[in-house]
């Protein structure tokens, strides 16, 4: 039978935009269009309302994890132009850094690898992406990207710290500090890859296959991957995997994973990289697994009644 | 419903079409604007010129479908509004458009007909003429050489009776009105200089033509009959300055406005004394008021506290039906024509965009248009029955005419759905509710493997039956959490993962006992979490490295057995699922060329190096290729050792075993005496192209399939023994940790490099090695597998993973008697030549554990002060300190 683990109001008055679990998974947290951003512990399979953070004035759109080495710091963005880094102290949330840098909304938010410090891309629908890393002394220095995506930009990802092809090519060289980079969408339909030179940003690689707005781009955690790999999603309802054999990360080549009756939303990797995520407009989720000889199936289609949201009436009685 | 619609058609069609459209679109389109009975006639009017020409109704599917919703229906009209809307404004070229004005604008007002904007500013009064490309200017009213600062506006307003009256608010205090019929240049008609500071705001009455009310800085509202050279009378608000003042479009004498202290006042135009009404709206400010121009009592406020408030003034106290959270202050509030909970507001400083809202959704605006480049200090619907067409004017000197299909969505631009993918496998995913929820479909079934758990959203509070019958605006989302299956599922390796992961890393024994039995020991737990194929990876990697060893444990004897029992290859497969397929070469098979001396005395343990040589080498190269591995054999052959040739039915074969064919049509000898290097070329080319063609091809299933993949392995004398180096087997190896690394499964990569230790971890370059060990690491914090990874670290034999646990253990200490820091010695103190770990108790030095209190640093051995503390407070040495032992 179903086992109902438990039944949490979120309280949230409007649409969920983002959803993310912590390093850890014991906690998960949820921002909606009613501004509010909103922290569950998860024990046991149960929810519990942790925190309810204020202090947006405008939908907040998405939010982001750093990791725990630098204690319970969450990062969200929201359509009032701001970013907010929130942290944990004694058990209340307070706001750790506001950035207001951009000129529309800021649409999407996440965190560099743990090596680079307290390090946040920011990509905003006034069309720039901005850096922010924290300095030793509890300043934020913003790096912005002027122009990155005409239009705007929806999604960024970090690449994890080690250089993409290493494991291939195992360069025998003195040992290198592992490069900076993230991946970019946006509404001119283009998938980037930034690079940081010499504490600047460049722009090291576009990529064009999506159609129409390109919607999320998550690029895959190295565990033991030799490659490095990125999923794209966009609204004319296709997904790739990008991957990269070239150890100077120059040349990407695309895979169709699949193409959806709907626009896709979202793309999220598993922790080893090789299982993906993606939800459509249809309301489904998709998990996808790369076989061995290289093809993408399938694997799990939570939609097919399979237990994808039932209603609560029904699910709620049995305990 | 489709049908219906067809049915309606049809029936039309029977009909003179033009004239029964008219007849039945007459009623609904009577009082509408005239884009909309255009666009409502051209739209027909296409629709049936297609239906003629192509008899199909596949050309308007979208218009079918709105015309079988009921015709009662009003959002069919919206809907077909819409469009029509669309039509209209791609074919008549009304477009986005903008004109630079002289100066900056405060407000903009619009004639009755839509055909005329005036816009007012300190600098600037100037009326224009709205066509199809462009504004054109038609009046400057500032005329004169010296410009009186009575025309230094405010605010404007248009008369809707009369299209030639205008009236201004001037910021010394003077209401002008003007008249645009007069021949001269100058068209100033009236002047009322009887407001002490800045006019707010001036508004004329809808229905009476001679009346206008003003609402000052000075806290005072007058009205003018404009009959009249003064005002018919003033009324005082007693909250001080006025922001807004508004007639009301249903009550001919009621007139509200809003004040600077937050309060909104509902005045009768005929008592002057007092107001009918006043509550608090707004936390400060109310800088604009507008009435609904459907609802009788409804009324939009906003105010600096950046919210949006919409108030029933009909119910006996001011009810609060709507709260609009915008992400500035609100500097003016209007109703969208047509629209029942669409208004627009502009702020008044830092965002520079005119937001639309539909006030049942308050936090994302409908529409933005973000064209001006400074704040937005005027807006005005051009038509009062055309919801389209937007007026305004801003401090950046531009005025615009923005169209709605040119607005920015951002609520459409919004993400319905999060995505998450958890550490621990589980998947939380939120969609919209009503898409969701409601559709049979998606329902769980009972039996289930996934747990679904729900968050709901409370059910809103209705406010009444009216507001919450059209449901359209408010959207909330259902999050899904789908956490993955159970204790019974724990034959697909996807569902476990997480679970297997940690129960894995838990129980896998990396150091401490001698290689054989670390490696039963592991694959024995792999096997019982049904990782088959990492269970016989630890097998192998037994097989290869302690070849040597002639005493298999009994656990993997059966296993061994395999390898010994069948001649030829057979595939043994893990549990069909993922395991790549295993080529076991032929123990006895493969011993069969005798061309090199035997030592007697190590006979069995040399077959039994021999066989597993052999074994494992038939399982790297069992792959259709050519190579063939040479085997020097000694002069053993099959039947001397029968103990190895067990007949497989002796023990219970788990997997489907193909079989090849028999060993010895196969075996070849290539260069039978040649020990030297070139067999172990030989060798180890032949186990890297293995390795390569299995790492390729092992999808799932059985891999082993080809019957010619048998290869003949001669191993010369010298390779044999305890002293087989490791090296001929580090390809395949390092092949193998590649190939788990690869998929992801860091844990048996990491685990066997640990295991093998020196055996292995020098063909593999240092980089990838602390890539594995970071990348394991990470996985095993993630799950807080803390010991797990402490182990991992100090078994590693990578220095700068060893490194890692070296990081900031050093620990200072201060001398406890001088309280002085102590140098490197750390227990001797420099200063007072005495020993810092004297315990407080027996008074000796201690060594080991050593506790101390913190609060008076005296400390000695952790059994000594647990009995003294247990048995008093008081610190030991007497110091009075009362110390605290946990």
């Amino acid at each position: 039978m179903v086992s109902v683990v438990n039944t949490v109001d979120t309280s949230h008055e409007d649409m969920i935009h983002d959803a993310q679990m912590d390093y850890y998974g014991t906690r998960l947290a949820t921002c909606s269009s009613d501004r509010s951003v909103k922290i569950f512990d998860i024990k046991n399979g149960s929810q519990i309302l942790a925190a309810d953070l204020r202090g947006h004035e405008g939908p907040v759109w998405q939010v982001a994890w750093a990791h725990p080495m630098f204690g319970n710091v969450l990062a969200s963005c929201s359509y009032d132009r701001k970013v907010i880094i929130w942290k944990e102290e004694g058990g209340t949330w307070d706001r750790l850094y506001e950035y207001d840098g951009h000129d529309s909304s800021v649409n999407s938010v996440s965190w560099a690898s743990h090596e680079f410090g307290l390090l946040l891309a920011c990509g905003s629908s006034d069309g720039s992406i901005s850096v922010l890393s924290c300095l030793g002394d509890g300043t934020w220095e913003p790096h912005k990207i002027s122009n990155a995506h005409t239009i705007g930009c929806n999604a960024v990802s970090w690449a994890p710290a080690v250089i993409p092809g290493t494991l291939m090519d195992a360069p025998s060289g003195p040992k290198s500090t592992p490069v900076k980079r993230f991946v970019s969408g946006g509404c001119d339909n283009l998938i980037k890859i930034w690079r940081e030179e010499d504490g600047q940003w460049a722009e090291e690689k576009k990529m064009e296959a999506h159609s129409d707005w390109v919607r999320d781009v998550a690029w895959a955690p190295s565990i033991g991957l030799p490659s490095g790999t990125i999923a794209s999603c966009s609204q004319d309802g296709r997904v790739f995997i990008w991957t990269c054999d070239d150890p100077a990360g120059g040349s990407w080549t695309p895979k169709l994973l699949h193409k959806f009756g709907d626009v896709v939303w979202h793309v999220s990797w598993s922790i080893t990289g090789n299982i993906l995520a993606v939800s459509g407009g249809d309301n489904k989720v998709s998990l996808w697994k790369e076989s061995t000889d290289g093809q993408w199936k399938c694997v799990s289609d939570v939609n097919k009644g399979q237990g994808i949201s039932s209603g609560p009436d029904e699910t709620r009685p049995e305990q | 419903m489709h049908s219906k619609g067809s049915m309606i058609f049809s029936w039309w069609i029977d009909f003179d079409v033009h004239r029964h459209a008219k007849l039945l679109c007459f009623p609904i389109v009577s009082g509408r604007s005239p884009a909309f009975i255009f666009s409502y006639f051209f739209f027909i009017y296409l629709y049936f010129s297609l239906q003629m020409l192509s008899n199909s109704s596949v050309i308007f599917p979208g218009v079918l479908e709105s015309m079988s919703v009921d015709l009662q229906n009003f959002s069919f009209l919206r809907h077909l509004e819409d469009m029509a809307a669309r039509v209209v404004q791609t074919f008549s070229g009304w477009r986005t458009m903008s004109c630079e004005l002289d100066g900056a604008a405060s407000a903009v007002a619009v004639s009755r007909d839509g055909s005329q904007v005036v816009v007012a500013g300190r600098n600037i009064l100037k009326v224009f003429a709205i066509e199809e490309e462009a504004f054109v200017e038609k009046v400057n009213l500032r005329v004169g050489r010296r410009t009186s600062v009575n025309y230094s506006c405010s605010d404007v307003a248009w008369h809707q009776l009369d299209d030639n009256l205008l009236a201004t608010a001037a910021t010394n205090g003077a209401v002008v009105t003007w008249n645009l019929s007069r021949s001269s240049r100058n068209k100033q008609e009236l002047l009322f200089a009887e407001h002490k500071r800045t006019v707010n705001k001036v508004c004329f009455h809808q229905a009476e033509l001679h009346t206008l009310l003003s609402g000052s800085q000075d806290g005072s509202m007058k009205c003018f009959d404009l009959r009249r050279k003064d005002s018919v009378c003033t009324f005082n608000g007693q909250s001080e300055s006025v922001r807004d003042v508004q007639f009301s479009p249903r009550d001919y004498f009621a007139f509200a406005a809003s004040f600077e202290n937050g309060n909104v006042q509902l005045w009768d135009l005929r008592r002057s004394d007092r107001c009918e009404r006043m509550f608090t709206a707004h936390n400060g400010p109310v800088f604009s008021c507008d009435w609904h121009p459907e609802d009788r009592g409804w009324l939009a406020t906003g105010g600096r506290d950046k919210m949006v408030k919409v108030w029933d003034m009909a119910s006996a106290r001011p009810r609060e039906l709507f709260c609009v959270q915008t992400i500035a202050s609100v500097a003016r509030v209007k109703w969208r024509p047509e629209r029942r909970y669409h208004l627009a507001t502009c702020s008044m400083m830092v965002d520079h965009t005119i937001n639309v809202w539909d006030v049942r959704r308050p936090f994302i605006p409908f529409a933005a248009f973000e064209e001006h480049r400074d704040v937005t200090t005027g807006i005005a619907w051009r038509l009062p029955h055309d919801p389209h067409l937007l007026l305004s004017g801003a401090k950046d000197c531009t005025l615009f005419q923005h169209i709605f299909k040119d607005a920015k969505r951002p609520a459409d631009r919004a993400n319905p759905e999060a995505l998450c993918f958890g550490p621990r496998g589980d998947v939380a995913f939120a969609a919209k509710e009503g898409l969701s929820a409601n559709d049979p479909a998606r329902r769980a079934l009972p039996g289930d493997r996934r747990n679904p758990f729900f968050f709901i959203r409370k059910a809103p509070e209705p406010y009444d039956a009216s507001l919450t019958q059209q449901h359209s605006g408010s959207v909330c989302s259902v999050l899904n959490v789908f956490q993955r299956c159970d204790a019974k599922e724990k034959l697909n390796p996807l569902e476990n993962e997480s679970e297997s992961f940690v129960e894995l890393a838990q129980r896998y024994c990396l150091a401490g006992r001698p290689f054989a039995e670390l490696c039963d020991h592991n694959a024995r737990i792999a096997m019982e979490l049904c990782r088959h194929q990492v269970a016989q990876t630890w097998l192998i990697l037994k097989l290869l490295y302690a070849g040597g060893d002639a005493s298999p444990s009994p656990a993997l004897l059966p296993n061994g057995g395999i390898f010994c029992g069948k001649d030829g290859s057979s595939g043994l497969g893990g549990d069909g699922m993922s395991e790549r397929g295993k080529s076991e070469g032929h123990g006895d098979g493969g011993l069969e060329e005798p061309n090199e001396e035997t030592e007697g005395s190590d006979v069995e343990n040399l077959t039994a190096s021999v066989g597993l040589y052999a074994a494992a080498a038939g399982l790297y190269s069992g792959n259709g290729e050519e190579e063939r591995l040479e085997l020097l054999d000694q002069d053993t052959t099959t039947s001397d050792f029968p103990e190895f040739s067990l007949p497989p039915e002796a023990f219970a074969l788990r997997h489907e075993i193909v079989d090849g064919p028999a060993g010895l049509e196969h075996l070849q000898t290539n260069g039978p005496d040649g020990p030297g290097s070139g067999d172990e070329d030989g060798t180890d080319e032949g186990m890297r192209s293995a390795c390569q063609g299995k790492v390729g091809g092992s999808t799932a299933g059985l891999g082993i399939t080809a019957a010619e993949s048998v290869s003949l392995i001669s191993v010369s004398q010298p390779l044999f023994g305890q002293t087989l180096p490791p090296e001929v087997f580090a390809p395949a190896v390092i092949a193998m940790l590649e190939f788990y690394a690869e998929r992801g499964d860091v844990q048996s990569t990491v685990s066997t490099l640990i295991v093998l230790g020196e055996k292995a971890s020098g063909g593999v370059d240092t980089l990838v090695q602390e890539h594995w060990y970071l990348s394991y690491l990470e996985l095993l914090q993630r799950f807080r597998l803390w010991d797990v990874a402490t182990q991992v670290i100090r078994l590693s034999t990578c220095a700068a993973i060893s490194a890692l646990n070296h990081d900031s253990t050093s620990l200072n200490l201060n001398c406890s008697s001088c309280r002085r820091a102590l140098g490197a010695k750390g227990w001797l103190c420099d200063r007072c030549r005495r020993c810092a770990s004297v315990c407080a108790v027996c008074h000796h030095a201690v060594k080991g554990l050593f506790v101390w209190c913190q609060g008076c640093s005296h400390g000695g051995h952790l059994k000594h002060m647990h009995d003294w503390l247990s048995a008093s407070p008081h610190c030991p040495t007497g110091c009075g300190h009362l110390c605290e032992y946990t």
